[in-house]
């Protein structure tokens, strides 16, 4: 039964308190399903297309007002661009990138039917004609801009090899548009990219890279580089790591806001992974400007560069430590506050594996100030917000030391964290119950259980707690059940303690340590 | 089986058969369907005669037993075992879920529940991956225009979909939500605007409208269990379409969906409910996405509940209504909101103040079921009650509108009190009204324990007490407008924290006076009152009330208490019994010149709640009340022991013999608590029983092993003279016991208690003959299944023995069951685990025992075992200094639950029965430190030079610093 081995794996992180932190951090969830609508400034856009909105700003050299597109049909395209006439071809080849570039859904699907796609690659080798090179390109990248099965029609016409050795054309605007078709491809997802990869993309494409490189054209670049480093299953090689790696680092000092995001973005794809590839990002010394960059206003690079240091912070003790020595402590307050509540989320989901690390990380955690707006956010956060902050607290008190976790219900944790005993989440509630065994383990060894088990009733937690002895999911329904069959069940004794007993007579200590009903 | 006529007519006279009232006729042909389920066909038999018999009850027996069939059938758990074949064939499999949608939705509605709760169970199996177009064929069906099969199709789907509100987000889920949204979202989506457009089409049409909205009801569950996980893009997209007409339906009203029944909910309650909730969890879930459309359903909310009746059928709506207000109120952004003065004084006047009302339905449950009022008044089970709900609101308000809300209600709670004092016979209900919202208002924080721990600061406690609290309870009569007793007597109880001391001192004798009104809910809650105030604590940990303060009131505390244990309906009330307990606890011994009647109505009772005990706390503090009578008497004159047990004894011969299993583990404890105040010889009385406590069965029973341990120990520290010249013959029976105990994982802990009891009071020639048949048991167990409590235990009895039997028998004896034992188990026992021995004593017991090894046992000082003493000498300084070793290895976890076979009754401890801890050290050595120097002395002493030798050649240096400071403490040294 699945369940059964799932509720065992969860056991185990939470029976053998503290020695197992490896296991408490969360990496970032695999999504493999998702219910919800992505949100479009969370993520860059995997592909681009060329549309006439993006053209004022981009690269082409005013082609348009040199001279007008003559509009043809699809079957005259066809013909034109089959044909031998190089004028036509170009008029042609013209008329298609227009169809192409139209901002609402261009006829990509009606262009690969007309089967021009491999003409189309053929006229990307025309070096004796540049004109139609550049409109072959931009074609080929809107085409590649498409779904999956648009990038591979493209791809499969050959075109990798013919815009890799484009990067290297005489012409900057035949380059730069062949960086943004491999850029496309790139972004398809694995199987591409590491095509590109073998195919040698890297060092044609680092070498446009130079002080000279106009910025929209770095933008296009970095983009690029971006979707060579995105996507796991496999990883990219770790020989292109490497060589992308350094530009990168220089290309997130620049001063551009777009390039430092979507080199931002690069880096998180890189740590978004196992250890050791953390430990390259790590080592090249990146981490207090990504810290820096945290601090930024812009969305655009505050987003990605939390979500590289959040990523971070899910390795090694050594690696988070890392991420806390470049002062990532100092920013999250701010970040927990956020009015985004993206950010308070990805935020609160960084501090929660900060708080599965040891007890040093963990006072690090409350000397910086965290607690408070833990709490509040815990409080009064947006509810995906609140859920990471539930694990915060979850691997707090499962990974500190007693003294740390009393400052913790010290903060105040304990009144927002019952209320969201009504979350309507029976994971969230399944992890506040442990949570609340953790806070009575650490009570047992100070003596403080009733202490513990009046503020809980205080905060109306106790009827809480009742009430999910009836939820329909077994787990939360026997977690509950144990807290009050432990805590709360004996009502009465301690009610009997001798205050009123002059003779000791409340001595049953030899039985009561071992005794096990 | 084939599908043929023939077994067709076989099957239905067998079904027919299922039905006879006459078992003789029924069972058989139970066993007989039973042993044909797994043949082929069987199934698709069932399905032929529930569509197609001839007769009615064939057709709905044939559903009954279909859907059983598969309950049990369909599921086939892991591999295969041998006695779980899979009955239902593959092609069975195929045959019915390709049939069963149609089949279902064909049928009449008795028949077509059954196949629906059919439907879900194989779905939940099979469905998707097994059952690829069940969706799609259900999907389809929406486009029939026929409700009827439409709702059967709802209703499927709300079966199939509904674990999507409680299961873990995992892969796998989302997934089949993922197909489920694809193929079933938009649909439902057009069948939505389709049914309320037909409802407005049919506005006129009192059955149609009923159909449609049961579909409608169905579609706001459906929507609920497909947004809980996280809000899909579907429905985000589509969420004005369903807001709208969400909100619309919340507004909508229809009078021929009026129903007259008062109790009942009817349809429109039921989809406004359901709505609620689905407002609630995107408030609460979205918020980011629903804000725009939040202020409108606050709005539509809160019309609905200033337009709802008071009726009890009403009430599920009111208190989700009431709720989801009080949860967007304490939201910051959500404050501007409520924070105008009209709207906080509409809230108020319309909404909560009206919910607070005492109504019929109150009235009734306080009179006619007392019992159910107090739990959900007192104990706090009034969760879903409107005037829980309405409280909640008062306290979500309060968080950002303290002082407008208290002074909008100090309005109310005024004219409330006036309208009152006009006419109290008929305006009583104001004035319940008015305390009750003081109580919701003042209470931001409340435990059983203490009543109300935090108050709101604007409201004047004391003064409300004094002014409208206290007169009524100071009225002549108890027994007028009770309920505004019981309010009284529970407002003293839950802020007697708050209450002035003075005052509190004024109302007990009210209290008392009040344990005679008639009605159980006020003398009830008075007895409740008492014995709260009774608990609280003073200065300096004593308690706030003293004896001598309630010295006036003992004689007429102790006669009310026992006389309305004899008012209807509380012979056995728990409250009562438990303020007998606490009265007694506190006053000591200005009870006892009552005790002789006291016991005489204990013992009454007893007998009487021992033909048939059915309220375990009642019974439980009749006990402790027995208990501390005989402690708080025999404290004074030991001798009165004898008139206890002339007493008590004839009723617990007649639990014994009659066996009232609830019973015996307290007579146990009360019979040890007797013995035990026996100065002398054990009675004759006791011995008689003696050979009793031996018989197995007693042992058998869990519950009953802590207080029979208890007896026997305390049979042994007071007669163990006697048990060896007397009882000799029954020793093995008791050593049976102990290899009994020995046995458990759970008990042998017990089974140690009973040992070292025998070992420290028994004649050691009694025990002679047997003693190395103990220790054998205990090496076999230590062989076979040694766990961390059995160590512990092991440790402390073989260090009592050392003690009381010297160094050198213990290493005779154990040398002499194998040879080299005694370094072995100093070896793999004693040095590496003596640091787990917890408890002080315990502690005590094992480091003079080793001691005694260390400085009385020759052969540590010239054979093999030389070589142990030091390690040993630095083992016992660890348990001296080191902190104590907690750890369990991780296979022990469970050794418990493992090891208890099945529930019984558990074992309920009495606190006012409790034993002294007993040192069995005691005075022979007061610092065990000391003690090991003056041993190590003495050693040095006989063979001079030879303790400084092995000292300094292997104790470690922090082991020996430790020493030093022990020699130097004693003012010895060591030769």
């Amino acid at each position: 039964l699945p369940v059964m081995s799932k509720q065992g794996e969860h056991m185990k992180k939470f029976k053998n308190k503290g020695k197992d932190t490896d296991s408490l951090r969360r990496q970032r969830v695999e999504v493999t399903v998702q219910l919800r609508k992505a949100k479009k400034d969370e993520q860059i856009l995997k592909r681009r297309s060329i549309s006439f909105s993006v053209l004022g700003q981009s690269l082409s050299p005013g082609e348009d007002k040199r001279d007008e597109v003559i509009p043809l049909s699809l079957e005259e395209i066809a013909e034109a661009v089959n044909g031998s006439n190089t004028k036509l071809q170009l008029q042609a080849t013209q008329a298609a990138r227009k169809i192409l570039s139209k901002q609402k859904d261009p006829p990509i699907n009606q262009i690969i039917e007309l089967g021009i796609i491999p003409r189309l690659t053929e006229f990307l080798g025309r070096s004796d004609n540049a004109a139609l090179q550049f409109e072959a390109a931009w074609a080929l990248t809107n085409i590649a801009s498409g779904t999956s099965s648009h990038t591979k029609a493209v791809v499969e016409a050959g075109a990798i090899p013919a815009f890799i050795s484009l990067l290297s054309s005489p012409h900057m605007h035949i380059s730069e548009q062949s960086v943004w078709a491999l850029g496309n491809i790139a972004g398809d997802g694995p199987l591409y990219r590491d095509a590109l990869i073998s195919c040698s993309v890297i060092p044609p494409l680092l070498a446009l890279v130079s002080p000279a490189t106009p910025v929209g054209f770095l933008r296009n670049i970095t983009w690029t580089l971006s979707n060579l480093c995105r996507n796991k299953n496999p990883y990219p090689p770790l020989n292109a790591v490497e060589e992308i790696l350094p530009v990168l680092i220089c290309l997130v000092e620049h001063e551009d806001k777009e390039i430092i995001s979507d080199s931002c973005w690069a880096i998180s794809y890189l740590t978004d992974g196992s250890n050791d590839r953390i430990q390259i990002v790590v080592d090249t010394g990146i981490l207090p400007r990504l810290v820096e960059l945290l601090d930024r206003p812009e969305l655009i690079i505050m987003t990605p560069a939390l979500r590289a240091v959040g990523n971070v912070v899910t390795g090694t003790d050594e690696q988070t430590q890392a991420a806390i020595d470049a002062g990532v402590l100092a920013v999250l307050p701010r970040l927990l506050r956020h009015s985004k509540t993206s950010i308070q989320k990805e935020a609160a989901w960084a501090l929660s594996n900060i708080a599965a690390g040891p007890g040093q990380q963990i006072q690090q955690l409350i000397t910086c100030g965290l607690l408070p707006p833990l709490v509040e956010l815990l409080d009064k956060g947006d509810f995906k917000a609140q859920k990471e902050a539930v694990w915060v607290v979850a691997n707090f008190t499962t990974g500190g030391t007693t003294e740390q976790v009393v400052e913790l219900v010290r903060s105040g944790v304990l009144r927002p964290l019952l209320n969201l005993l009504l979350a309507k989440d029976s994971k969230t509630i399944l992890i506040i119950l442990d949570t609340i065994s953790n806070l009575f383990l650490a009570a047992e060894k100070l003596g403080e259980t009733e202490r513990l088990c009046l503020l809980v009733e205080e905060l109306d937690g106790l009827e809480k707690i009742e009430a999910l002895q009836n939820h329909d999911n077994n787990m939360v329904y026997r977690a509950a059940l144990n807290i009050i069959e432990k805590y709360f069940s004996g009502e009465e004794n301690p009610d009997l303690q001798p205050g009123t007993d002059q003779d000791g007579l409340y001595d049953f200590s030899v039985e009561k340590q071992d005794f096990d009903f | 089986m084939e599908l043929s006529d023939a077994n067709l007519q076989t099957l239905t006279e067998y079904l027919k058969k299922t039905l006879d009232p006459d078992p003789a006729i029924r069972r058989p042909a139970e066993k007989f369907l039973e042993s044909v389920e797994g043949s082929q066909n069987y199934p698709l038999l069932l399905l032929t005669l529930l569509e197609k018999s001839q007769e009615n009850v064939i057709k709905v027996c044939a559903s009954v037993t279909f859907k059983n069939y598969i309950k049990r059938n369909w599921r086939i758990v892991g591999i295969l075992v041998e006695d779980e074949p899979n009955k239902i064939c593959e092609s069975d499999r195929i045959a019915i879920k390709a049939n069963i949608v149609p089949l279902m939705l064909s049928s009449p509605e008795q028949i077509q529940k059954q196949l629906s709760d059919a439907i879900s169970i194989i779905g939940r199996e099979d469905f998707p991956q097994k059952w690829p177009d069940l969706l799609t064929e259900m999907v389809n069906r929406f486009q029939s225009g026929d409700f009827h099969v439409i709702n059967g199709v709802l209703r499927t789907a709300h079966s199939l979909f509904k674990r999507y509100r409680h299961e873990f987000k995992s892969n796998e889920l989302w997934t089949e939500i993922k197909l489920v949204l694809d193929a079933f979202a938009l649909p439902l989506t057009n069948l939505f605007k389709a049914t309320i457009e037909l409802c407005s089409t049919h506005a006129n049409d009192a059955s149609a409208l009923k159909v449609l909205f049961s579909s409608l009801i169905l579609i706001a569950k459906l929507f609920y269990s497909l947004n809980f996980q996280d809000l899909p893009e579907f429905f985000e997209d589509n969420m004005e379409t369903w807001m709208t007409n969400f909100h619309t339906l919340l507004t909508l009203d229809n009078k021929l969906l009026q129903t007259d029944d008062e109790e009942e909910a009817g349809l429109l309650e039921l989809l406004k409910s359901q709505i609620c909730d689905n407002a609630a969890l995107y408030a609460q879930k979205y918020d980011e996405e629903f804000q725009p459309y939040l202020p409108r359903f606050v709005t539509a909310i809160w019309n609905l509940l200033v337009t709802t009746g008071q009726e009890v059928k009403y009430d599920l709506l009111v208190s989700n209504a009431i709720q989801f207000l009080a949860s967007v109120c304490e939201r910051p952004h959500y404050k501007h909101l409520f924070e105008d003065q009209n709207t906080l004084t509409s809230i108020c006047e319309k909404v909560i103040v009206p919910n607070m009302e005492f109504r019929a339905a109150d009235e009734e449950a306080f009179e006619d079921n007392s019992e159910e009022y107090i739990r959900r008044d007192l104990e706090g089970s009034d969760i879903d009650t409107r005037r829980r709900a309405a409280c909640d609101l008062v306290r979500g308000l309060c968080k950002f509108f303290e002082g407008p809300v208290t002074g909008i209600f100090s309005g109310y709670v005024n004219s409330m009190l006036q309208e009152y004092a006009k006419n109290p016979s008929v305006n009583w209900k104001h004035k319940d009204a008015a305390i009750y919202l003081v109580t919701s208002l003042a209470s931001k924080a409340q435990t059983q324990k203490h009543g109300i721990t935090q108050a709101n600061e604007l409201v004047n406690l004391t003064e409300f007490f004094v002014n409208h609290i206290q007169p009524d309870l100071k009225s002549a009569s108890v027994n007028e407008f009770p309920v505004l007793k019981a309010d009284g007597i529970k407002y003293i109880m839950i802020f007697r924290n708050q209450v002035p001391k003075e005052q509190l001192l004024v109302s007990i004798p009210l209290l008392i006076n009040h344990l005679q009104a008639e009605s159980i809910v006020v003398h009830t809650y008075a007895a409740h009152a008492l014995e709260r105030l009774f608990t609280m604590r003073g200065t300096n940990n004593s308690t706030l009330i003293t004896a001598a303060e309630m010295a006036p009131f003992v004689e007429v505390l102790l006669t009310n208490l026992f006389k309305a244990l004899t008012l209807p309906g509380s012979s056995e009330n728990e409250y009562i019994m438990k303020a007998i307990m606490r009265s007694f606890s506190l006053l000591q011994e200005s009870i006892i010149p009552y005790i002789p009647s006291v016991i005489t109505q204990l013992t009454q009772k007893l007998l009487a709640v021992s033909k048939n005990p059915s309220k375990p706390h009642f019974n439980h503090y009749m006990f402790e009340s027995i208990c501390l009578s005989i402690r708080i008497t025999c404290k004074a004159n030991p001798d009165a022991v004898g008139s206890f047990e002339e007493a008590l004894f004839m009723v617990f011969t007649e639990i014994l013999q009659n066996d009232v299993q609830e019973f015996i583990p307290y007579v146990f404890q009360v019979m040890s608590l007797l013995l035990e105040m026996h100065k002398n010889e054990i009675p004759r009385s006791y011995m008689a029983l003696f050979p009793h406590l031996l018989q197995p069965v007693l042992w058998e029973r869990t519950g009953n092993i802590p207080p029979l341990v208890r007896l026997l120990q305390a049979y042994l520290e007071r007669g163990a003279n006697t048990i060896a010249s007397a009882a000799a013959d029954k020793i093995p029976g008791l050593l049976g016991v102990f290899q009994k105990l020995i046995a458990s994982k759970a008990n042998d802990h017990q089974g140690f208690y009973l040992l070292n009891s025998i070992i420290e009071h028994m004649p050691p020639e009694s025990v002679d003959q047997y003693r190395k048949q103990i220790f054998i048991l205990l090496f076999q167990r230590l062989q076979n299944s040694k766990t961390t409590k059995f160590i512990k235990s092991f440790l402390v009895f073989i260090n009592l023995y050392c003690i009381k039997y010297g160094a050198l028998a213990l290493q005779e004896i154990f040398d002499s069951i194998q040879p080299k034992m005694f370094g072995m188990v100093l070896e793999k026992i004693i040095i590496p685990e003596i640091q787990k021995v917890s408890g002080q004593v315990e502690k005590k017991i094992c480091a003079v025992g080793i001691t005694k090894i260390l400085t009385e046992c020759p052969p540590m000082m010239d054979t093999e075992y030389t070589k142990l003493w030091t390690p040993l000498l630095q083992a016992l300084i660890g348990l001296f200094e080191l902190p104590e070793d907690d750890t369990i290895p991780d296979e022990e976890h469970f050794i418990d639950i493992e090891d208890t076979p099945g529930y019984q009754t558990a074992f309920s401890q009495l606190a006012f029965a409790g034993k002294k801890e007993h040192d069995p050290v005691g005075q022979m050595v007061n610092n065990p430190r000391i003690h090991l120097a003056q041993s190590l002395h003495k050693l040095s002493t006989a063979c001079p030079g030879r303790v400084p030798s092995m000292l300094s050649t292997s104790l470690n240096a922090e082991a020996l610093q430790y020493l030093q400071g022990y020699l130097q403490a004693a003012s010895v040294t060591l030769l």
